[in-house]
């Protein structure tokens, strides 16, 4: 099941549609989001962001980069895929008050991420809303950029 | 001091009988014997002296970001189609993985770029900067009044020595190793090429926030000595602590061998270094 936010949808791949394009809209947000530790983030799509409904299939808690593994619901015309999401490290994710188990397998899931661009089955990890609780885990880096946080 | 094995282990071969030649013997040149003396109470009592960096520091990752583009690096001018080429092939989401091999950053691009956490130790004769995002992040800055080594083994953060001016550390760092780089971001920067130079100014900017005023000197790669500033800011709260980071870690994923024991295996990624689910 999909949540469609744009009035335009694309259908980016099975079971994932891309919800809305940021390039030249002007939007404010969602700017690239600071989690390059040894990769550039350079090759995500952060002027498209997809959503889908999906299962938790595991949660690395590892350096240098968090990754969240998804199973996105089959679609009408297609079946469920995995989709490999990455995040900033450990050390900064706690700092935003994440922990290894802030995901379990099995938890569902609607989940927002920036798509690879080359179309393989990974992203950069957006926003997560949690069905049965309706908690919200985000990964902003910059959300802490002050000093003196409690 | 330099001390020298004679390697004596020969073994001889005579009529039938292995006899073995001269037992090993240890000859010394006559240089000094640097010692490293044991710190006393006042060694130690002086380090209370010193302006309070305990704590853990983040990067301000904005501000990088923003002199990045205020204060560009001089490369020198035939160097330029190499950083265009990282430049646009960066915008076009092909970004050059220049630490996916998980080798540091080395100096002085972790103090550039960094997006991890660091803390300051101070023991009797050193300053050591500790980096949450690998065990070997470790910078070691001697402030024992030691020189630089005549000819120092290159190694990825170099070779540095340290000296208090008030409540400024300042830091010289030589003996880095040619191939690491000179980096703007995790996809574009070009390997020193060797004998550089970086001379860096710890200080608080405020009361938690530090700066370091850094100054490299590369000049096979740099028009110009380069002068930049990072800064850093200060958590106090506990759930800021650092805490272990393997870079390679994020490699594998944990699984289960058909014995039941928990194992480390190898995850499909990208030539860019990013994990993609296994064919379904």
């Amino acid at each position: 099941m999909f949540s469609l936010v744009s009035p335009k949808p694309r259908r980016l791949r099975a079971g994932v549609l891309v919800v809305v394009s940021l390039a030249g809209l002007g939007l404010p947000g969602l700017a690239p989001m600071a989690v390059r530790a040894h990769h550039s983030f350079a090759m995500f799509d952060f002027t498209s962001t997809a959503e889908a409904a999906a299962t938790v299939e595991e949660f690395r808690w590892t350096n240098p980069h968090v990754v969240l593994v998804v199973k996105a619901d089959a679609s009408p015309s297609a079946p469920a895929k995995l989709w490999s999401l990455e995040l900033t490290s450990p050390g900064n994710l706690t700092r935003l008050g994440w922990t290894r188990r802030s995901f379990n397998p099995g938890d569902r899931i609607q989940v927002q991420f920036h798509p690879l661009r080359d179309g393989r089955q990974g992203g950069a990890f957006a926003k997560a809303t949690f069905v049965a609780s309706g908690k919200v885990l985000e990964s902003n880096l910059r959300a802490q950029e002050k000093p003196g946080l409690q | 001091m330099r001390t020298i094995f004679i390697a004596s282990a020969l073994l001889v071969s005579s009529g039938g009988s292995i006899a073995r030649a001269e037992p090993p013997t240890t000859a010394t040149t006559a240089t000094t014997t640097l010692i490293n003396a044991p710190p006393r109470a006042k060694d130690w009592a002086k380090l209370a002296q010193l302006p309070d960096w305990s704590g853990v520091w983040n990067p301000n990752v904005s501000d990088q970001n923003a002199q990045i583009v205020s204060n560009p690096m001089p490369w020198k001018p035939e160097l330029l189609p190499q950083i265009e080429h990282l430049q646009t092939e960066e915008k076009a989401g092909r970004p050059k993985g220049l630490f996916v091999d998980c080798l540091p950053e080395a100096m002085p691009s972790w103090m550039l770029i960094t997006h991890n956490a660091l803390e300051f130790v101070y023991a009797p004769g050193r300053v050591l900067i500790l980096g949450e995002l690998d065990g070997n992040r470790l910078r070691r800055i001697y402030t024992d009044g030691r020189p630089h080594p005549d000819d120092p083994d290159p190694s990825f953060h170099g070779h540095s020595i340290g000296h208090w001016e008030g409540t400024t550390l300042v830091v010289d760092t030589i003996g880095i190793l040619p191939e690491t780089y000179v980096a703007v971001s995790e996809s574009v920067g070009l390997p020193n090429n060797g004998d550089v130079h970086v001379i860096e100014r710890f200080h608080l900017g405020d009361k938690d926030v530090l700066h370091d005023d850094i100054e490299i000197i590369a000049p096979h790669v740099l028009t110009r000595p380069f002068k930049t500033t990072r800064k850093y800011f200060r958590q106090r709260a506990r759930k800021y602590e650092i805490i272990e980071g393997v870079c390679l870690q994020g490699y594998f994923s944990s699984r289960r061998d058909a014995h039941g024991n928990a194992v480390f295996v190898p995850i499909p990624q990208t030539e860019g270094g990013n994990p993609v689910p296994p064919k379904e």
